[in-house]
């Protein structure tokens, strides 16, 4: 036989061709290219030597001493896992009659030594000491019938974080939460002084109703103020700090980078250097390599478990995320976070949309920020920086945007609806910049600054969403449109069910009114597909609501859909406007059903997810309107009135005194003080009101507001020629404007009616209680038809006036 | 006891290819390590036995406790620590055979390790093919020691040796095979 020294090559040779030829063939090829048939046996044994499989050992549960069911007054229902200090074991124990259920760690017998036990008294002593609801409970210590001791703690019915996330497609924010409160529990550790040291998914377990525990306080040590304790390796190394991998001195600075190792798998779906061996994360360690980057971490797999797409989630990972994710990493400890409530506190920030801490402030991102914060304030400013941009040239902001890579997409959308949005906002009627125009150069330019076909489609309906707002629905229609044809080749569902919610709104506003209710239904039918935005599936469900009850099928399948869009907003945690938006959205929708006392709830929740947003005074107020109008129809006077004010003064503020959010609020206050008899208050109110209302209406029946109002303020006061005058202009304003049988009508012919009457012309004013009575037994909202009754009333008394003369 | 700095220059040396420098080197580094391993297996720092690299960490951290060793050299120095990885290995797995009953429990190192199926008994008998495999193929023999003695991956392997990955897992297949073969059937 040839030693293998003398065949080494060949073997080689023979091997890898065995590898590359199909197995049928192998032997017949084998031998074509081998003539030694001892050498070929050789072969062909490594061949499938290599090939064994072999089974990775695992590590059994040691239940040893454990040979009855028991350990002290404990019964064993199941072994639950070995950690690093031993088993865990399901038990249970009657106490006060009651079934207790509990986590029994008891120690292995290979732990069995002096460092061990004190490991596990010290794990005691920790335990003991700390009581908060995140964090696992002691209940019992004791040793068992051999001796061995054994903790009893609080049994968690929980996952591990991450799989926790993942099964539920957590989005981000969602996630952020849940990480808060780990932080949380570590911090109140902290300022127990005990670190843990060991910080992995695997130790935090959330429970079915979205409660963080953190388990396994075994390793951590107390902090003592004046030393700083040196700790071997114990941790799992991928969530180890730098210096617990150098054995460096450790202290709360470990838990802090643990911490933003969990919070970078959390987001981006793997650890930081998992790829990596131990021998290379600690090379890492010692060379204080920086952490590498959040968004390069991101895979398809983990964007599906996200809600997202990868280029969506690597947008959202670009930003405030990527920085306070690499502050936690650094591998010097003085660079980290000082403290955990500084890491809670940037968290916090993030979720509201404050500026971030930790950031490097630079004037783009502050313009960015603080524009979503101020709407009314930056107005001005941002309106400069646009014609700065404008002028100077897009070149210096897009050498700005490549800096700022996958942030750019987001700083985009931000930047670009903001602007846009606010200058929407204050654009009642006075044309201070020609936003139609600036929005349609930005749709024109777009392509030249955004080239991922995704991040384009997401800036071109930012875009087309603040045409829509401006009205400019042609042009919007447009941006829609073309948003829908490459979102559709592209399989880009969000992007196209988000089109097609708007672009079905604007069918229905413009006809054909049969396309809207599809491309809404249709956009329904794809945000229901995963890797839609929950954002994006509550407006579709808001949109398809609408389009229904607005064209006549009030069903309560519109209600669900409401409640489905708060539910949506509320499970995602959506920014607060949003979830606000889609409670305001819920509350009118109950209030068109007549359920207002449900109405005033949504409402009052809406004014509580806006909280003090001061950005949110506009849409803050318009609720308080709502409210006011509630209480106004309840007949609850009072109150209506002080909500009216509330409503009034908010969009002073907001929008400026003669905005048409002011307008309307103050004709209804008035009409609320007319109902209270204080008409003569609210008469001037209102006749100091028509110059800003022609400014705002033009002669669009909307003008009808405040003679509405005003006619009701004379009819109270006795000035009937001067309500006969305004019924008229009511009349005037509304004919070949609105249908002919459009309630409006009738209103203004009661009005009309008992302005004649009130000078005893009951005869011309019999004409008028007529189409009045006709018009106004039609009633499509729920709720008596007072105005109904008011006019048939008015009828039958004209005619028996008419009948006694 | 050897200083950080002695072994610093002994590196240097040994990466210039000094002759001796590696026995050298040995003797400094090894008496500590082995002292460590064999801690850890009698279980007098028991919280390490669950943690398969603690060797691994200890080794480092031996060698490189000094921040101004630099990395110029990776090869050299991840190749020694492999060796010395095996050594320590196999050393252990002979005292264990002296002193020890069953010799079941298996080295806790990394998962690699299922790639030869070597339990503690078998380390010593692996150590004797090794030795064969380095008479034979100097460079697939390092292949291995980084890859199941220091726990790289395939891709820090490739990197290490600079050669491509695919290479390193086609090396690596053969040579499976082969120590397969001559582990259980010579």
């Amino acid at each position: 036989m040839r030693r293998d020294a003398d065949i080494w090559d060949e073997l080689q040779t023979l091997f890898h061709l065995a590898e590359a030829t199909p197995e049928l063939d192998r032997e017949r090829v084998l031998a074509e290219n081998c003539s030694d048939p001892e050498l070929l046996r050789r072969v062909m044994t490594i061949f499938r030597a290599a090939h064994v499989e072999v089974e990775v050992e695992q590590t059994q549960p040691w239940s040893g001493s454990i040979l009855s069911n028991r350990i002290g007054p404990y019964t064993i229902i199941r072994h639950l896992g070995t950690g690093g200090l031993g088993s865990v074991y399901l038990v249970e124990r009657m106490v006060g009659g009651v079934v207790q259920r509990s986590a029994l760690k008891v120690l292995a017998p290979h732990a069995a030594g002096p460092a061990f036990i004190e490991r596990f008294h010290r794990e005691q002593h920790i335990l003991a000491s700390l009581e908060h609801p995140n964090i696992t409970r002691m209940r019992d210590a004791g040793l068992g019938d051999d001796g061995q001791p054994y903790l009893v703690m609080e049994f968690v019915d929980g996952i591990h974080l991450d799989t926790y996330c993942d099964d539920r497609v957590l989005g981000i924010p969602e996630r952020l939460e849940i990480f808060s409160q780990v932080c949380d529990a570590v911090a109140y550790a902290h300022r127990n002084l005990v670190v843990h040291l060991d910080l992995k998914p695997s130790n935090i377990l959330v429970t079915a109703d979205g409660m963080v525990k953190l388990l396994d306080f075994g390793t951590s040590k107390l902090i003592q103020p004046d030393s700083l304790l040196t700790t071997t390796i114990t941790a799992t190394p991928a969530y180890a700090s730098p210096e617990q991998l150098r054995n460096d001195p450790v202290t709360t600075a470990c838990d802090i980078y643990s911490l933003g190792a969990v919070l970078f798998e959390l987001l981006s779906g793997r650890r930081p250097n998992d790829k990596a061996s131990i021998a290379i994360m600690i090379e890492r360690a010692m060379k204080e390599q920086e952490p590498e980057s959040l968004q390069l971490a991101v895979t398809e797999e983990a964007a599906a478990n996200r809600g997202l797409t990868a280029s969506r989630l690597r947008t959202v990972l670009g930003g405030d995320l990527a920085t306070i994710v690499a502050k936690c990493l650094s591998p010097r400890p003085g660079d980290r976070y000082p403290s955990l409530d500084a890491l809670a506190g940037d968290i916090q920030r993030f979720m509201d949309g404050r500026p971030v801490l930790v950031r490097p402030q630079t004037r783009f991102y502050r313009i960015g920020k603080f524009v979503r914060r101020n709407r009314k304030a930056v107005i001005v400013g941002v309106l400069v920086n646009v014609a700065i941009v404008a002028t100077l040239g897009y070149a210096a902001w897009r050498q700005q945007q490549a800096i700022r890579e996958g942030q750019r997409a987001l700083r985009m959308q931000t930047f670009m609806y903001r602007l846009f949005k606010l200058a929407n906002s204050n654009y009642t009627g006075k044309p201070a910049v020609t936003v139609p125009e600036f929005l349609e150069l930005g749709v024109k330019i777009l392509p030249d600054y955004i080239k991922d076909p995704a991040d384009l489609r997401e800036a071109q309906l930012s875009l087309a969403e603040s045409m829509f707002e401006n009205g400019d629905m042609k042009n919007a229609q447009k941006v829609f449109s073309d948003v829908i044809a490459s979102a559709k080749t592209a399989g880009d569902v969000g992007a196209e069910a988000e089109a097609e919610a708007f672009s079905g709104n604007i069918a229905y506003q413009q006809g054909p009114m049969d396309l809207g209710e599809k491309l809404t239904a249709h956009a329904l039918e794809l945000s229901k597909k995963p890797g839609v935005s929950p954002a994006v599936r509550a407006w579709s469900a808001i949109y398809y609501a609408w389009n229904r009850e607005n064209n006549g099928f009030h069903s309560d399948e519109n209600l669900r859909l409401l409640e489905f869009a708060v539910k949506e907003s509320r499970d995602y945690h959506l920014p607060p406007h949003e979830t606000a938006e889609a409670l305001d959205n819920l509350g009118a929708g109950y209030d068109m059903h007549g359920r207002t006392a449900e109405a005033e709830a949504a409402y009052t929740q809406a004014l509580e997810v806006y909280g003090q947003d001061p950005s949110a005074l506009c849409d803050q107020s318009e609720i308080y309107g709502d409210l006011a109008f509630i209480k106004d129809k309840r007949g609850q006077l009072p109150e209506s009135l002080q909500l009216y004010q509330r409503a009034y003064d908010g969009y002073k503020t907001c929008s400026g005194a003669e905005s048409r959010g002011a307008l309307i609020e103050q004709d209804y206050l008035a009409g609320a003080l007319i109902k209270l008899g204080r008409a003569k208050e609210a008469i001037p109110i209102l006749e100091a009101s028509l110059p800003a209302w022609r400014r705002v209406a033009g002669s669009s029946p909307d003008l009808g507001d405040p003679f509405y109002f005003l006619v009701q303020g004379y009819l109270a006061t006795g000035r009937y020629q001067d309500a006969e005058k305004t019924a008229k202009v009511l009349v005037d304003l509304q004919t070949g404007k609105v249908a002919p049988t459009d309630r409006r009508f009738g209103i203004a012919h009661l009005f009309w009616a008992r302005a004649l009457a009130g000078q005893n012309r009951y005869e011309d004013a019999l004409p008028h209680a007529e189409i009045a009575d006709k018009l106004l037994q039609v009633d499509a909202n729920p709720g008596p038809n007072k105005l109904g009754v008011e006019a048939h009333q008015l009828l039958l008394d004209i005619k028996s006036r008419l009948a006694s003369q | 006891m050897a200083g950080p700095g002695e072994i610093t220059v002994l590196l240097r040396e040994w990466g210039d290819g000094k002759p001796g420098a590696t026995d050298h080197l040995f003797e400094l580094v090894y008496p500590q390590l082995r002292s460590i391993a064999g801690a850890l297996f009698r279980g007098e720092r028991p919280e390490n036995l669950l943690q398969p690299t603690s060797v691994v960490n200890e080794l480092f951290l031996k060698l490189v406790r000094q921040r101004n060793l630099r990395f110029e050299d990776r090869e050299h120095f991840y190749s020694l620590s492999a060796r010395i990885m095996r050594r320590v290995l196999v050393d252990h797995a002979r005292s264990e055979r002296r002193q020890k009953r069953d010799g079941g429990v298996s080295i806790p190192l990394d998962e690699g390790l299922a790639w030869v199926d070597a339990k503690q008994a078998e380390m010593i008998d692996l150590d004797r093919v090794l030795a064969e495999l380095e008479e034979l193929d100097q460079r697939k023999c390092r292949m291995v020691e980084l890859r199941f003695f220091m726990g790289f991956t395939v891709e820090e392997t490739a990197e290490l040796l600079s050669i491509s990955k695919a290479s390193v897992d086609r090396d690596l297949r053969f040579v499976r095979g082969w120590l397969y073969d001559r582990l259980h059937t010579a």
